[in-house]
């Protein structure tokens, strides 16, 4: 540890060490001390509107909010007694006087705050008897709409486009119990990470259009996964419903990759699990069993001893992939070449508190580590391989790329290419392209285990969120399955 | 008028009773009181040119600090100490923020000294930035006052013109810049963090303190924020000394005050007058007492969100911060109000709660929600639809919102209302389900409010049958 500035204090009775610049909300919820809030978030700056988080300071006249109170030397917090109790139950009051009992349709019903809260620090009747003040509902961009009367003016969405996308596009309109959260004259909310302001707000003022009405959350399950979209590698948490039909994707936290942030596009890039999918092993473009594309796969690379074949992995594949491939090759086609090719690689954006990456690949480093390869130039990329003329006897190409679009230099290749065995998940463009012999189904980062290196160099380990839905096979088993093919055909022992 | 002597009067004065003459409201009736030239001719920016550049500002500070001058704003808040807090050597400039958003109701003292005497303001900010080594100050101006705004807007041209203030400020190697800026006529703007935010162009939002303005305000730099009569008060302080201010006044509470008066009395107007004379003797000497054939039912003493005084403390108050805080309520801003024995306090009440709940600027969930709560549970007292134990959840509601928000527009909110409920419960009593039975001769279970509805359905109704209940019942 460096020269961090700590102090010492008592929180419920616990001694607690914690760095000199930290509130009172951060000591407690790092020592695992709940302290309920609204509009704090550790990511955003301090708001202190909610009044949720109120805790008592020994020798403090009333309760203080422990969002915006910084910690001291010798300081003794409460966050149970009665003062505080009676606060907090007052502002839960509060926060539902005007708030519209439409939990049964309201789509954060189940994972609502308020709904938590009002069960742990509200009280058990309402005392406001007065007309309700009704606000608009906005469609606020594409993929978020507004519902103003659930919204408790917590600013955490205003505060996210001023501080982590600086498109600032939110603001709050109107005064006092009118206010409401709309977008200024002009300008809409579609920034690259609207979606986060769905996932920090913590009621259902603002919402998903993607996953609107799709499901009750209490009817999903979810697994822990990563963002295959870009070189970033979010951290997420891919929510399924009983059918395991992934409804939506969110950020998991993780302070080293993505904080609790994520792009709208890796939230949005799961459909192609579900659609285009290459359902079994094709050879010749005819559906055939595993078996015997198996074979035919291996006659075609092991031709010559590989010498007229060139292997072609993409910056898709996962690490353990890509170390079969390797083997594979070794084993049965030494003589055989590799290149690397990816989707290629634009500029990243970037903003105040977050970077979308403009590679596009999610393994390219791990490209680079496990087969020394890379997507953008160099002597062992597609370019190169592109750029010579001598034709190609089988091409290996190992794809798991969605929604490419066939590169004019890839196009280049497989013209040049008299057979090419194709490992790839889906039954796109390349499928149809004409000389594919031989078509091995694979599975999507979703229905396998592997790891990504993502552009820092962390590599990150992830698991199936949910069961294949193809007759894929991951690379490993279908490489291993080979070379056991391989080892029959020497020594005769059918397998 | 306000120029009158007040006669020797029995207050318990502990120091000699020294005739006093208004200071600051000296020449507002004069034809051109605003103008350069009048105000050079009585020997405006004389002090000013006098000190800055040549007198140490420590010294300055010292004076301000000695005279026990306490903000004029409404917290009465002792200025020389607050200039002392200012941050030193943050590396970042430090600002002056004069609070001109006068819109406390009961309140038009401000806007006398900057439509009749700007550059009375003016020469003591001069002072003020020099005092605080601050090279830029902020005039803050309620968006209303159009016709301050043009003469203040004028006074600083002039002064600039004149060389008083600019990159050599009276010649001297002091740079000042003042800037007027003008509100949008929201209450909240008034709050002296709440004008720092609206000044950096952001919404009127109150911020969180601490960090408080001295240490980091306007832009996040080191900032004074006082209102304009403390301002105007410094050059005079300045130029006569601690002693002279402390002549009049307490011991805690020195000087002269503007108070502003208004309501059931004959004369209502603003008057400057020594601080620690009874508000009897305001009322009646000053004031020409109440209209005719009417007495005091109650008195607000510090702007509309003072807790109100009742005839009885009316009589034990003096004009001082101490008195009227060890009589539950404050001196605030100056704003006396009036209310005779005709007034219906529901009325009252109501009008008060619709003001705050329309001032809120939505910030805090506590003044939120709560004010608008306040001012509906206001109106049913005032249109006699209340039920039994609505009396009871306003004095709760006021208590879940003091204490609990960042600036004091809540507590501002809650105050009045627990003050009525402590002095006038009696009248609210009285309004419970009034309505229904004096103007429409009807039950008051008929009144078709939804709470009433509730209640019919929850407790049944005795004499109404209602089919399509009976039937589930059945």
């Amino acid at each position: 540890m460096s020269e961090v500035k700590t102090v010492n204090m008592k929180i419920d009775g616990r001694d607690v060490t914690v760095p000199a610049d930290w509130t009172v909300i951060r000591a407690a919820h790092q020592n695992d001390i709940e302290i309920p809030h609204y509009c704090y978030h550790p990511d955003l700056s301090i708001a202190g509107n909610c009044r949720i988080c109120m805790v008592s300071v020994k020798g403090a006249p009333r309760p203080v909010v422990g969002c915006a109170t910084p910690v001291a030397e010798g300081m003794e917090v409460t966050t149970t007694a009665a003062p505080e109790v009676e606060a907090r139950k007052g502002v839960m009051e509060f926060l539902l006087i005007n708030h519209p009992l439409d939990c049964p349709e309201c789509d954060q019903s189940g994972e609502c705050k308020l709904q938590n809260y009002s069960v742990e620090h509200g009280q058990d009747h309402g005392r406001f008897h007065e007309e309700k003040v009704r606000k608009s509902k906005a469609t606020m961009g594409p993929h978020v709409k507004y519902w103003g009367s659930r919204c408790i003016l917590c600013t955490r969405c205003v505060r996210f486009t001023d501080e982590v996308s600086g498109t600032g596009e939110l603001g709050v309109i109107y005064r006092g119990d009118r206010s409401e959260i709309a977008t200024f004259p002009g300008r809409v909310l579609d920034n690259p990470l609207s979606m986060n302001t769905v996932d920090i707000c913590p009621v259902g003022a603002l919402v998903s259009s993607d996953f609107l009405y799709q499901s009750r959350v209490w009817n999903l399950h979810s697994n822990s996964s990563v963002c295959a979209d870009c070189s970033v590698g979010c951290n997420t948490r891919v929510d399924l419903d009983a059918k395991d039909q992934i409804k939506r994707i969110v950020p998991r936290r993780n302070d080293a990759v993505n904080k609790e942030w994520m792009c709208d596009a890796g939230r949005l890039s799961f459909p192609y699990v579900r659609t285009g999918r290459l359902q079994k092993p094709k050879v010749g473009g005819v559906d055939a069993i595993w078996k015997d594309a198996r074979r035919a796969a291996l006659d075609l690379i092991s031709a010559n001893g590989g010498a007229n074949t060139v292997a072609l992995v993409s910056a898709w594949n996962t690490n353990e992939a890509m170390a079969s491939i390797r083997e594979l090759l070794a084993a049965e086609a030494p003589a055989s070449r590799v290149y690397g090719y990816g989707n290629p690689v634009v500029a990243d954006q970037v903003f105040p508190g977050f970077t979308i990456s403009g590679d596009k690949n999610p393994n390219r480093a791990g490209l680079k580590q496990v087969l020394g390869l890379d997507t953008e130039g160099g002597s062992n990329s597609l370019k190169a391989l592109a750029s010579e003329s001598a034709p190609i006897g089988t091409l290996l190409l190992v794809h798991n790329i969605p929604d490419f679009a066939i590169t004019p230099e890839l196009k280049a290749v497989l013209d040049r290419s008299e057979n090419v065995v194709l490992l790839d998940f889906g039954s796109g463009e390349l499928l149809r392209y004409g000389n594919v012999a031989v078509a091995l189904p694979t599975l999507t980062s979703f229905e396998k285990t592997g790891t990504f290196v993502n552009k820092d160099g962390i590599a990150q380990a992830f698991e199936p969120v949910m069961e294949p839905v193809t007759y894929g096979q991951p690379e490993t088993d279908i490489v291993s399955a080979l070379t056991r093919d391989a080892r029959a055909h020497t020594t005769g022992v059918r397998a | 008028m306000a120029e009158t002597t007040p006669p020797a009067t029995e207050a318990p004065a502990p120091k000699p009773v020294v005739p006093f003459s208004p200071v600051l409201l000296k020449y507002i009736h004069e034809p051109n009181s605003h103008t350069l030239e009048h105000f050079l001719a009585r020997g405006g920016y004389e002090t000013a040119r006098k000190h800055v550049g040549e007198t140490d500002p420590a010294s300055l500070i010292a004076i301000v600090k000695d005279s026990g001058l306490r903000g004029r704003g409404g917290a009465g808040f002792p200025t020389g100490m607050k200039w002392g807090f200012l941050a030193k050597g943050t590396g970042k400039p430090a600002y002056l923020a004069v609070n001109g958003d006068e819109s406390e109701p009961g309140t038009f003292k401000d806007r006398h000294i900057l439509e009749k005497d700007p550059h009375q303001l003016i020469e003591g900010v001069i002072l003020t930035c020099w005092a605080i080594q601050s090279n830029h100050a902020f005039i803050y101006l309620r968006g209303e006052f159009i016709l301050g705004y043009q003469r203040l807007e004028a006074a600083v041209k002039e002064a600039k013109a004149k060389g008083f203030i600019g990159e050599k400020s009276f010649g001297k190697d002091f740079p000042l810049k003042i800037t007027v800026v003008r509100g949008a006529g929201a209450y909240i703007c008034g709050e002296e963090t709440g004008m720092l935010s609206s000044i950096e162009g952001g919404r009127g939002y109150p911020k969180i303190k601490p960090p408080f303005p001295a240490v980091s305000g306007l832009f996040k730099c080191p900032t004074i924020v006082n209102n304009v009569e403390t301002i105007a008060n410094v050059t005079h302080i300045i130029k006569n000394g601690a002693d002279w201010h402390k002549q009049w006044g307490t011991e805690k509470s020195p000087g002269y005050k503007i108070f502003c008066l208004a309501g059931a009395v004959k004369k209502p107007g603003v008057y400057e007058v020594p601080l620690g004379i009874t508000m009897r003797e305001f009322i009646d000497v000053y004031g020409g007492g109440l209209i005719e054939g009417r007495s005091i039912k109650a008195v607000i003493p510090g702007g509309l969100s003072a807790p109100l005084l009742t005839p009885e403390m009316v009589d034990k108050c003096t004009l001082d911060y101490e008195s009227l805080a060890s009589l539950g309520s404050m001196l605030g801003s100056g704003g006396i109000t009036v209310l005779h024995d005709g007034v219906d306090m529901m009325s009252a009440i109501y009008n008060t709660m619709r003001f705050y709940h329309h001032e809120s600027c939505g910030q805090c969930t506590p003044c939120r929600e709560g004010t608008g709560w306040l001012e509906k549970l206001a109106h049913k007292h005032h249109a006699g639809h209340a039920h039994a134990g609505d009396a009871d959840l306003l004095a709760d509601v006021a208590k879940n919102m003091r204490g609990r928000t960042i600036c004091v527009l809540a507590d501002a909110a809650a105050m009045p209302m627990q003050s009525y409920l402590q002095h006038f419960r009696g009248e609210f009593d009285k309004r419970v389900g009034e309505a229904a039975y004096v103007e429409r001769g009807r039950s008051a279970r008929d009144e078709i409010t939804p709470a009433a509805k509730r209640e019919t359905v929850a407790h049944g109704a005795p004499g109404v049958l209602d089919v399509g209940m009976g039937m589930d019942r059945v």
